[in-house]
């Protein structure tokens, strides 16, 4: 059985990658076995740094043969070493399980010996965990760049998702920090594994399709000087291009030294609006070019969608009654579910404000952007609404985002997809 | 004013609508210690197969789910839930048909507040819940939830776990779900004593080991921590227990 020690060691080195949703899989438990998918997915416990426990996140070695300077695990950094078995990975997965710890795995390594070795051990863990030990539940595998590409295909047979890691936000940067991964490293297998998935959804295939999550993808953010404009830009080029379920950001912590890395951390709020941001391209239906230019960053005084209201004032206010799902979206202080309730309410009568309060719908932002009924109760002048909106905003920043801390399913079923 | 007074079953409350759809001003409650103010009079329901089918048949004529949603809505901790679920049943017999999403009407909104909180702890506890495995390989998952959720649970679980034989015990209301590695029942459960396998232990130790490890300090957020695990769940979660 595993030591405390090494699980210690190799959850420290696994722990900087964020993604843990462990939503969009409908596997089945077949032939009796253990476990299923659950679409919205499940959160098992949470960190005192607020982020949620999904699934064992692990990695099987963090002895590695790249030197990434940003990469506390890099091949020069003076870091106790230690690696995992195929088959204690399988046990402790197992075990966890059963006593309903956590949802899943999501396994990554560091590359030892070479990019193909790691592959294939990995593969051969996730295959004798769903084959040898009957696990149904969800799976979450990191890809290896630069391994065989018959090899990742195999893994993604058996896997829910799958993830390559752009890493930086830039080909450039890419190179200065992480010397030993190319761009083309990571988009080809991403590119393989869409059409993969696209080829299954055209032909219907309905057993052992190819990873029914989809992929995902993280960057750094902070490490390097790109804008949130440009890193925008990748991001939503990204999801229309490569198909992906999710970009994660990672705001920069300052864990390892080095010379051509910044001594201080990206801090919470750059991500916390890039999150917004990123929320506003996949649920709202915005552009990235309505958002911001690509030399520009976000204001850390509003929240993008507020930024943009005020730059278009012309097209507010709008009546709650008759606006189009698509403009209520776009109502600073309205979120998804909020527009999609009014669109509900609103076909057994006409809504007032004291309707929406009843709704839960927090007015403070909103009621300068929207009439009911015909009224208005903003303010008129463009300084007064930002000057309240300042106001409104300063409570909450430095909250984290919070979707998805409780009820996902439901939210999950509003938006479509996570 | 009447009171009609029922015994937390949904049959039973059934009955009581059926009684109490004429009152004008009238309360329905499970609630045995109910505030008896001058002039009420108070009636205690008996179950009638008759009435309630009638009540049951009425509902499904205007909403396919009704039934369904009342009798989710009728496991709530809320002492009004009778009450509220009896003014939404009453709305919908006035609409003619379903007012679910009617949002702008008062009482749907207070069943909607009910049946979000019932939905939303059930899948709370889906990740919430820990079993500990018992030396006859039975897993065993005390807790004790806000509102009256087990039999919820129980398909979950046992789609889940196909092949295991566990045990979901709700020690506030004394009553448990057992699998037994093909069918699950509901049945009484007053206290278990249970001896656990010799690997219980280490596997504890191990997931508390994972759980702090896995926390980057540098970056504390307690408060989204509780927000998202309530504190009085922790005595039931090895990490937080002690």
């Amino acid at each position: 059985m595993l030591d405390a020690e090494r699980l210690e060691i190799l959850t420290e080195s696994a722990k900087y990658d964020v993604s843990c949703s462990s939503s969009g899989s409908k596997r089945v438990n077949e032939n009796r076995g253990l476990g299923n998918g659950s679409v919205g997915g499940i959160c098992h416990s949470f960190t005192p740094d607020g982020r949620c426990i999904s699934l064992l996140k692990i990695l099987m070695s963090n002895d590695c043969v790249y030197d990434c300077e940003y990469c506390p695990n890099r091949r020069s950094a003076d870091v106790p070493r230690a690696s995992i078995t195929p088959d204690e990975i399988c046990e402790l997965v197992i075990n966890f399980y059963k006593r309903n710890y956590i949802e899943g795995l999501f396994l990554s390594s560091a590359v030892f010996g070479s990019p193909d070795r790691t592959m294939e051990l990995l593969c051969e863990t996730v295959i004798k965990l769903r084959k040898l030990y009957n696990f149904n539940g969800y799976i979450h595998l990191k890809g290896i760049p630069h391994a065989d590409e018959a090899l990742v295909f195999k893994a993604a047979r058996i896997v829910d998702r799958m993830s390559y890691n752009v890493e930086l936000p830039s080909e450039k940067w890419l190179k200065l920090l992480a010397p030993q991964k190319t761009k083309q490293s990571l988009l080809l297998p991403m590119k393989g594994l869409r059409d993969a998935i696209v080829y299954d959804k055209e032909n219907k295939v309905r057993r052992g399709r190819v990873l029914p999550a989809g992929q995902t993808t993280q960057m750094i953010i902070g490490a390097s000087p790109e804008t949130d404009g440009q890193i925008l830009k990748l991001t939503q080029s990204l999801y229309r291009n490569m198909g992906l379920r999710r970009v994660y950001y990672s705001s920069y912590v300052p864990v390892v030294q080095s010379r051509k890395l910044p001594a201080v951390g990206a801090g919470l709020l750059r991500e916390h609006r890039l999150y917004q941001a990123d929320w506003l391209l996949r649920f709202y239906g915005f552009d990235v070019e309505e958002i911001l230019d690509e030399n520009e960053n976000l204001s850390p005084e509003y929240d993008p969608k507020c930024a943009w209201a005020l730059r278009n004032m012309q097209l507010f206010p709008v009546e709650i009654n008759t606006a189009p799902l698509a403009a209520l979206l776009r109502v600073p202080g309205i979120g998804a579910k909020s527009a999609y309730k009014i669109i509900e309410a609103r076909k057994f009568c006409k809504l007032d404000f004291d309707n929406l309060a009843k709704l839960r719908i927090v007015l403070k932002r909103a009621k300068h952007f929207i009439t009911c009924k015909g009224k208005f109760y903003g303010s008129e002048s463009v300084e007064t609404v930002k000057t309240s909106l300042l106001l409104a905003g300063r409570s909450e920043v430095s909250e984290q985002m919070s979707m998805f801390s409780d009820n996902s399913v439901a939210i999950s079923a509003l938006t479509g997809e996570i | 004013m009447k009171i009609f007074i029922c015994d937390g079953t949904p049959d039973c409350f059934f009955t009581a609508a059926f009684d109490a759809w004429k009152e004008r001003d009238c309360v329905i409650t499970s609630q045995n210690d109910v505030q008896l103010t001058l002039g009420c009079e108070v009636i205690r329901v008996e179950y009638d197969e008759e009435k309630s089918e009638r009540v049951k048949r009425g509902i499904l004529k205007y909403d396919r789910e009704g039934v369904n949603d009342a009798e989710i809505a009728l496991r709530s901790c809320d002492p009004l839930k009778e009450q509220v679920v009896f003014e939404y049943i009453r709305e919908l017999f006035k609409q003619k048909s379903p007012i679910k999403k009617a949002y702008n009407l008062p009482q749907v909104i207070d069943f909607n507040d009910i049946l979000y909180k019932i939905t939303g702890e059930t899948h709370r506890i889906k990740g919430l819940l820990r079993f500990m495995e018992s030396a006859s390989g039975i897993f065993y998952a005390p807790y004790s939830p806000d509102n009256n959720i087990t039999d919820l649970l129980m398909p979950h679980f046992a789609e889940r776990f196909k092949a295991e034989r566990f045990v979901i015990h709700d020690l506030k209301r004394k009553i448990a779900g057992m699998y037994d590695g093909h069918d699950w029942i509901m049945g009484y459960a007053g206290e278990a004593e249970v001896y656990l396998s010799e690997y219980e232990k280490a596997f504890e130790t191990l997931w508390k080991k994972y759980y702090d490890a896995v926390n980057i300090a540098s970056r504390p957020h307690e408060k989204q921590m509780k927000k998202s695990m309530p504190v009085r769940y922790w005595k039931f979660l090895p990490e937080k227990r002690d």
